[in-house]
């Protein structure tokens, strides 16, 4: 499986957010998406997915133009994590992950299938978050909110699943074990996983691939060495970093704000 | 683990679903049983049975022994009189219920409700208006309902303008909604005024509902909305479960926001536009029935819906109730609206609710 974007060019009403998009995607691997607040990245995922409509450009998928996949066939490749959902009229935990099998029911089934939900209990435990099945979602902590969105998005089986800022609220140990945890199903079941994410250190240790996003273009894109170099991290950023070695990992760490040049306004 | 929660809630749901039945039931009986003239609800229950039964067995053609209820019977004859206006009673509730149900799924406002958001009051605007343009309208009951239904949808639509152009959060529908609701009401308790000699009756009646004109002919305009309205959305719960956790996560599934949104709110306007055309404005229905189901059944809409319609419909029964024992106890002229007792029961719990959710935080939706 292989996604191939072309010239991508997406606008929000008067708003410039994306521009000359070309990139190919490809399974088994992880990709990053970094980038300045604002950069893109959220939109780069929604336009995979189908949320924002591009102005310019296609998206293809296995060589097939994504408008000509059914919604079914949609719903059942591509899952999108958004940092926050609706709570405002809270369901249970369950009733959410429930909806998450609706691309595999027909429109008018009412009765659940047992193995819809023996799907629900896999991804649960590996979340480890079958203790909150029963619970209201406004009565999580952020970061179980979190497990449950991701849980949500393997719970759809998708073959592309694009994670936005996975890793906000989660704690030390969370982090590394759920993007631990999606490594192994990407390798495994061979998705296509796209992460847009904030923490370079993360980014470092697990990205096969990054994608530096700055003012809604491709400022660099590579594998981590090619990517996380201090000098295009400081220019795009406007920090002043310092490399670590871990591990055999080159790490990068952010170390103060530069004054001297004024980081790249988006505008 | 997530199979055996699913079997509790399915189970939960069977026994909320039959406790209400039977507590229904109980209502209907009660209700027929109350008024100017008191019979026994027991009797009144047997007699109806037995009119059922016998009804029952002779279109079947099963060769019984059975006679047949004498029409002429007090308590029987009593009761039947009443029937009409019992029937009005639950599937108003029910009606409102269930539209009160989707527009919160649809705004993801736990606010929402026909009355709160102005389309009561719009769909009685157009009311006015259809009757003062064509007086004998009235007696065209399915024009009048669909007056009132487009009087409700454009209600809906200029509610949810306002409110986003006043930034979208949840109060702000709400604040939206009483602003398009005071406009409207003013408007058409003046148009209504006017025209009272057209209706023949008093044009109260229809500011603040009563079922106490309705004949048993007239329910058909709320049955058949109910039984329509009602199915359409049970169809559509999977669009209603996706919805209620954002656009863009209903737009993953396939279903896109702004034709869900149109739909719903049809639905919803259709719903409480044969409320307003047949019974008049009950408010607050539609606030309470929601959420006093969620909190049975969960958020579920294959669950909720049903839940929400027996439990509107209960409301306006009971109200319906102490509608006829207050005017009893008072000796005093006509009835009151019922309307009236619906909102002295419903405007605190919408207090209860904003301070629950001014508290905690809030969400645009
Ligand atoms: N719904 C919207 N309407 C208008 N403009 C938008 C909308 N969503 C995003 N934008 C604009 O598009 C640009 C890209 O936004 P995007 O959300 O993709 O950034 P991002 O890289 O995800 O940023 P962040 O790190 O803050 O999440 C920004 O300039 C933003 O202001
Ligand atoms: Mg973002």
């Amino acid at each position: 499986m292989k996604i191939v974007i072309r010239d991508l060019e997406i606008w929000y009403n008067s708003i410039k957010a994306l521009s000359n998009i070309s990139l190919e995607i490809v399974d088994g691997e992880l990709t990053f998406v970094i980038g300045p607040n604002g950069a893109g990245k959220s939109t780069l995922l929604k336009a995979i997915s189908l949320i924002v409509p591009p102005k310019w450009g296609v998206i293809y998928i296995d060589g097939r133009d994504v408008k000509l996949y059914s919604v079914r066939e949609l719903a059942k490749t591509i899952a999108y994590v958004a940092p926050h959902i609706s709570r405002s009229i809270p369901s249970t935990v369950l009733d959410y992950l429930m909806t998450a099998r609706y691309p595999y029911t027909s429109f008018l089934q009412f009765k659940e299938d047992k193995t819809d939900l023996e799907v629900i209990d896999k991804v649960s435990r590996q979340m480890n978050i079958i203790h909150l099945l029963n619970r209201r979602l406004d009565q999580l902590s952020s970061g179980e909110l979190q497990r449950v969105v991701i849980a949500r998005a393997l719970t759809q089986q998708p073959k592309i699943i694009l994670l936005d800022e996975p890793s906000a609220f989660l704690d030390l140990r969370y982090r590394l074990e759920i993007l631990e945890h999606i490594k192994n199903i990407t390798r495994t079941e061979n998705l296509i996983t796209i992460i847009a994410i904030h923490d370079l250190y993360l980014a470092s240790l697990y990205a096969d691939k990054i994608i530096l996003l700055s003012n809604g273009s491709i400022a660099a894109c590579g594998n981590v060495e090619e990517v996380l170099k201090e000098e295009v991290i400081e220019r795009i950023y406007g920090v002043r970093v310092e490399l670590l070695e871990v591990k055999g990992k080159r790490i990068i760490l952010p170390v103060e704000p530069l004054t001297l040049s004024t980081p790249q306004q988006n505008t | 683990m997530a199979l055996e929660l699913y079997r509790i809630s399915m189970r939960r749901f069977l026994t909320v679903f039959s406790s209400l039945s039977i507590v229904l039931l109980f209502m209907f009986v009660l209700s027929l049983s109350v008024g100017s003239t008191m019979v026994n609800p027991i009797e009144v229950f047997n007699k109806l049975l037995h009119s059922l039964i016998y009804k029952a067995v002779n279109t079947l053609g099963i060769p019984h022994v059975l006679k047949p209820v004498i029409e002429t019977d007090r308590v029987y004859s009593v009761a039947t009189l009443r029937l009409g206006r019992t029937i009005a009673a639950i599937s108003t509730g029910a009606l409102l219920g269930v539209a009160g149900l989707l527009m919160q799924t649809a705004t993801r406002n736990p606010l929402a409700e026909p009355y709160i958001l102005g389309l009561s009051s719009t769909a009685l605007t157009t009311i006015a208006i259809g009757i003062i343009l064509v007086p004998n309208i009235m007696i065209h009951k399915w024009a009048l309902t669909t007056i009132a239904f487009i009087g409700a949808l454009l209600g809906f639509v200029l509610t949810i303008l306002l409110s986003r152009l006043a930034g979208g959060t949840s109060i702000s529908l709400v604040l939206s909604g009483i602003a398009i609701n005071a406009l409207f009401s003013g408007i058409s308790h003046t148009l209504l005024y006017v025209v009272q000699n057209t209706i023949r009756m008093h044009y109260v009646f229809l500011l603040m509902g009563s079922t106490s004109t309705i004949l048993l002919n007239d329910t058909i305009f709320l049955i058949l909305p109910f039984a329509a309205g009602t199915t359409a959305s049970l169809l559509l719960f999977k669009i209603l479960n996706t919805f209620l956790y954002g656009d863009e996560y209903a737009k993953q599934f396939g279903y896109s926001p702004s034709l869900v949104l149109i739909i719903i709110s049809a639905i919803a306007s259709v719903l409480t536009a044969s409320t307003v055309a047949t019974v008049g404005i009950v408010g607050f229905v539609g606030l309470a029935a929601p959420h006093i189901s969620r909190l049975l059944v969960g958020t579920d809409h294959r669950f909720s819906l049903p839940i929400t319609a027996m439990i509107g419909a209960m409301i306006t029964t009971i109200a319906d109730v102490v509608v006829r024992i207050i005017s009893l106890l008072s000796a005093g002229l006509g009835e009151l609206p019922l309307g009236v007792i619906t909102s002295t029961i419903g405007a605190p719990f919408l207090a209860y609710l904003i301070i629950k959710r001014m508290k905690g935080h809030e969400d645009s939706y």
